[in-house]
C-alpha cells in the first residue's frame, strides 16, 4: 500500500518545479547581469539624494556667498557656520547645493524628455504599423524627413528660437507649476526647462516610432491578434491590449538608453549655449560656465561633469542588462 | 530601378525644399537680428537715428521685404523687379514688402513689454527693387553676403576659408576610426562574452558616456594644461596654429605655422573624435555582426566544415556590411559640416565652429548657406545608402 503513496509524492515533486511570471523571469536575468545591477543601485542613490535635496542642502540655489569666490572644498562660512562642501564658483554661490538642485533638474528633464518621446512614438508607431497603408507611409515619410535633416544644427536653429522668444509655444499654467514643483523652480525659470523638454522629445520620438513600427508590423500577423479580432475586439483595444504591452521590451531597453542620450544631450545644448539658461542649475550648463576655470581650478569642471558620465553609464549599463533580460532567444 | 531613383530623386528635392523652408521662417521669426543693436542705441539716445535712417538699413538686410519674396530672392534670385515682356512691365504695382512700419508697444499677458508690427506706412513695391543688390540664389551657387561675420563679404569666402581646416581634421579622423573601430567591433562579436569583450563593452559604453565636450576639455587638461606646467612634453591645443614660435621639451622649437606645429595642433581633436567615433562604430558594428552570427547559414558554413576565418570574412562580413554603409555614407556630410562641439573647444577654425559663430552673431545668411547645403548632402547621402544597400544585398528591394 505504501508504493502508490511513494508514487504520488515523486509525481508532486515533479511537478511543483517553482513556477515563475514572466516578470520573475526578467527580474532574475537583470539580477544576474552585475554591471546593470550596480548602476541600478547607483541610480537609485543619486535620485534619492536628487529627491531629498532640499534636506540635503545647506544653501539656496542662488544665494550669493559674496567676495567668497572660489572656495576651495569644506570651507566654512564664517557668520552662519554652514559649510560649502564643494567650495563656491565663480561668482561665490554653493556649489554643492548647486550640483544637487542641478542633478534634479537634469534628471527631471531626461526623465520628461524620454516620457514624452516614447509615448509619442509609441502610439505614432503603433498606429503607423498596425494599420498600414496611406497612414503609414504619411507617418513614416514625415520620420524620415525628420531625421534626414541635419539634427543638431536644426536643434539649435528652433532652441535659440524658443529661448529667444519664450511666448512662441503656450504652456498652460497647471503644466509650468507642476513641473515646476518637480523641479522646485518658479513658473518662469520652468518655462525655460520645458521648452528644452520639448526640444529634445521633439526629436526623440523619430527613432522609437521606427522601433516600435517594426515590432508592431511583427506582431500583427500574430494568430493571439486574429483570434482577438474574431472575438469582435476594436481597433483600439487590440493595439492597447496586445500590441503595445507584447511590444513593450524593445521599448524599455531603447528609453533607458534615451535617457543617457538625453542627459548628455541636454549637456551639449547647453554647452553651446542653447539650453537652460544660467541662474537655473543644470549639471550641463554648470559645466559650460565653468569650463574656462579647466586649468587652473579643473574641480570646477569635473564636479558637474562626472555625474553626467556617471548616470549616462548607468543608464546605459541598464539599458544592456534589460536588453539581455527581455530577450526571449537568450536562455540561462 | 530607374523609376525608383527618378521618384527618389524628386523626393529629396522635396526634403531639401521643405527643411530649407522650415529653417528660414524658423531663422527670420527668431527675435534678434541685425537691427537689435540698433534699437538699443536709439533708446540710448546717444546718436540721432531718422526713421530714414532705419528704413535704409532694413532695406541693405532686405528686412523690408515680405518672408516669401525675401526667401524666393534667398533660393533663386527671384524678384529682381517687375516682368518685362516685350518692353512691357507686369506686376509693377504689387506690394512686396513694407519701407516703414508702425510700430506699437503693448504689454502682453505676461507683463513684458513687446514692439508689434501694426501696420504699414509706406510699402514696397515690385517696382522699387530694380537694381537692388541681390544674390543670385543659393540653388546657383551664390550664398549671399555675410551680416555680421565678415560684414558685407560674400558667405562662400567664409566657407572657402574654413572647409580645407574641416576636411583636414574629419578625414583623418574618419579613416582612422574606420581602420580602428571597425575590426575592434568585429573581433568582440566574435570573442562574445570573452574578456577583451567585457573591457572593450565598457570602454566603448564609457567612451559614448562622456560628453564629447567634457572629453575634449579631460584631453586638453591632461595632455596639455598638466604636462605642460611639469615641464614635461605637452600637445599644444586650441586653433589649428600657433601665432608664436615656441619650444617644447624633449622635441624642440616649433616654428608657428610650420608641418610639425600644424600636426601637433591636430593631435588632440583628431584623438578625441576618433576615440568617440570608434566607441559608437564600433558597438554598431559589433551589434550587427552578432545578430549575423546568429543565422542559420552561419551555422550551416560552419557545419560543412569551413574554417572560422573563413566563415567571418565571407560568409558573416558581406552580411553585416549594412551598417557600414550607413556609417561611411553618413560621413559624407560630416566632412562639410564638420564637429560642432570638438571644434568649439579646441577652436579649430572650421565649418562646425563657424555654425556656431553664425547663429551666435545673428549673422543668418551664414547659418542658412550652412544648413542649406548640409541637409543637400545628408538627403544625397540617405539616397546612396539606400542605392549601396541593395548591392551589397541583393535581397534588399526597392521600390
Amino acid at each position: 500500500m505504501t508504493v502508490p503513496a511513494q508514487m504520488d509524492n515523486i509525481k508532486a515533486e515533479a511537478i511543483t518545479i517553482e513556477e515563475r511570471s514572466p516578470f520573475q523571469v526578467v527580474m532574475m536575468r537583470f539580477v544576474k547581469h552585475r554591471l546593470a545591477m550596480v548602476s541600478m543601485v547607483v541610480m537609485i542613490v543619486i535620485f534619492l539624494i536628487t529627491i531629498l535635496a532640499p534636506y540635503i542642502t545647506s544653501y539656496e540655489v542662488d544665494e550669493l556667498n559674496v567676495n567668497n569666490y572660489f572656495l576651495p572644498f569644506g570651507s566654512v562660512d564664517q557668520d552662519t557656520g554652514r559649510v560649502h562642501y564643494f567650495g563656491t564658483d565663480n561668482i561665490g554661490r554653493d556649489y554643492f547645493s548647486r550640483l544637487i538642485y542641478a542633478g534634479r533638474i537634469s534628471l527631471t528633464v531626461a526623465l520628461l524628455s524620454v516620457l514624452i518621446s516614447e509615448t509619442i512614438g509609441i502610439l505614432v508607431g503603433a498606429v503607423s504599423g498596425f494599420y498600414g497603408g496611406w497612414i503609414d507611409s504619411v507617418l513614416m515619410r514625415f520620420v524620415e524627413f525628420m531625421l534626414t535633416i541635419p539634427t543638431l544644427p536644426l536643434l539649435l536653429i528652433i532652441s535659440s528660437m524658443l529661448l529667444r522668444n519664450e511666448n512662441l509655444i503656450p504652456i498652460p499654467e497647471a503644466v509650468l507649476k507642476s513641473v515646476g514643483s518637480i523641479m522646485l523652480l518658479g513658473p518662469k525659470d520652468a518655462r525655460n526647462a520645458i521648452l528644452i523638454v520639448i526640444v529634445l522629445a521633439g526629436f526623440g520620438w523619430l527613432s522609437s516610432a521606427q522601433l516600435m513600427r517594426g515590432t508592431i508590423l511583427s506582431l500583427r500577423e500574430q494568430t493571439f491578434v486574429e483570434a482577438s479580432r474574431s472575438l469582435g475586439a476594436t481597433d483600439v483595444w487590440i493595439i492597447f491590449k496586445h500590441m503595445i504591452p507584447n511590444a513593450m521590451a524593445p521599448i524599455i531597453v531603447d528609453a533607458s538608453l534615451g535617457l543617457a542620450g538625453f542627459v548628455v544631450a541636454e549637456a551639449a545644448l547647453a554647452f553651446l549655449g542653447f539650453g537652460i539658461q544660467d541662474p537655473i542649475p543644470t549639471w550641463g550648463n554648470m559645466l559650460s560656465a565653468t569650463q574656462q576655470y579647466m586649468f587652473d581650478k579643473p574641480w570646477l569642471p569635473l564636479v558637474p561633469g562626472l555625474p553626467i558620465f556617471i548616470c549616462s553609464l548607468a543608464f546605459n549599463y541598464i539599458g544592456d542588462g534589460l536588453r539581455d533580460a527581455l530577450d526571449p532567444r537568450l536562455k540561462l | 530601378m530607374t523609376a525608383y531613383l527618378i521618384r527618389r530623386v524628386l523626393q529629396s528635392i522635396l526634403v531639401v525644399f521643405i527643411s530649407a523652408v522650415a529653417s528660414y521662417v524658423l531663422l527670420s521669426f527668431a527675435p534678434g537680428g541685425p537691427l537689435s543693436g540698433l534699437r538699443q542705441i536709439q533708446q540710448q539716445g546717444r546718436f540721432k537715428i531718422t526713421e530714414e535712417d532705419i528704413a535704409r538699413i532694413r532695406a541693405s538686410f532686405e528686412l523690408d521685404l515680405n518672408l516669401p519674396v525675401r526667401f524666393s530672392r534667398w533660393l533663386i534670385g527671384v524678384p529682381r523687379g517687375p516682368l518685362t515682356i516685350g518692353g512691357k512691365e507686369y506686376f509693377g504695382d504689387v506690394v512686396v514688402g513694407c519701407r516703414k512700419p508702425i510700430e506699437a508697444e503693448i504689454t502682453n499677458s505676461r507683463g513684458v513689454q513687446e514692439i508689434i508690427v501694426v501696420g504699414c506706412k509706406e510699402e514696397v513695391l515690385l517696382k522699387d527693387i530694380v537694381g537692388r543688390r541681390t544674390s543670385r540664389g543659393i540653388l546657383f551657387g551664390d550664398f549671399g553676403l555675410s551680416w555680421r561675420l565678415l560684414r558685407d563679404r560674400p558667405v562662400s569666402d567664409l566657407i572657402e576659408s574654413r572647409i580645407p581646416k574641416t576636411l583636414q581634421l574629419i578625414g583623418l579622423e574618419t579613416l582612422l576610426s574606420l581602420i580602428i573601430g571597425i575590426p575592434l567591433g568585429i573581433y568582440s562579436a566574435v570573442k562574445q562574452y570573452s574578456r577583451f569583450d567585457y573591457v572593450f563593452t565598457t570602454l566603448a559604453f564609457m567612451g559614448s558616456a562622456m560628453p564629447s565636450f567634457f572629453f575634449g576639455l579631460l584631453f586638453i587638461l591632461i595632455f596639455s594644461i598638466l604636462p605642460k606646467g611639469a615641464g614635461l612634453p605637452y600637445i599644444p591645443a586650441g586653433l589649428s596654429e600657433s601665432v608664436r614660435n615656441y619650444t617644447i621639451p624633449w622635441i624642440g622649437d616649433v616654428i608657428a605655422g610650420s608641418a610639425k606645429d600644424r600636426t601637433l595642433h591636430l593631435m588632440l581633436p583628431v584623438a578625441v573624435l576618433t576615440i568617440l567615433n570608434i566607441a559608437g562604430w564600433s558597438r554598431f558594428i559589433r551589434a550587427s555582426m552578432l545578430d549575423v552570427l546568429r543565422q542559420d547559414y552561419v551555422r550551416t558554413a560552419r557545419a560543412k566544415g569551413l574554417s572560422q576565418n573563413v566563415v567571418i570574412m565571407k560568409h558573416a562580413l558581406r552580411n553585416a556590411l549594412i551598417p557600414f554603409i550607413t556609417i561611411v555614407v553618413f560621413t559624407i556630410p560630416g566632412l562639410f559640416g564638420g564637429a560642432i562641439i570638438t571644434e568649439s573647444i579646441f577652436a579649430w577654425p572650421g565649418m562646425g565652429r563657424l555654425y556656431i559663430l553664425a547663429l551666435g552673431d545673428y549673422d543668418y545668411p551664414v547659418a542658412m548657406a550652412l544648413f542649406f547645403i548640409l541637409s543637400v548632402l545628408t538627403v544625397i547621402a540617405t539616397l546612396l545608402r539606400d542605392i549601396l544597400y541593395t548591392i551589397a544585398d541583393p535581397r534588399i528591394r526597392l521600390h
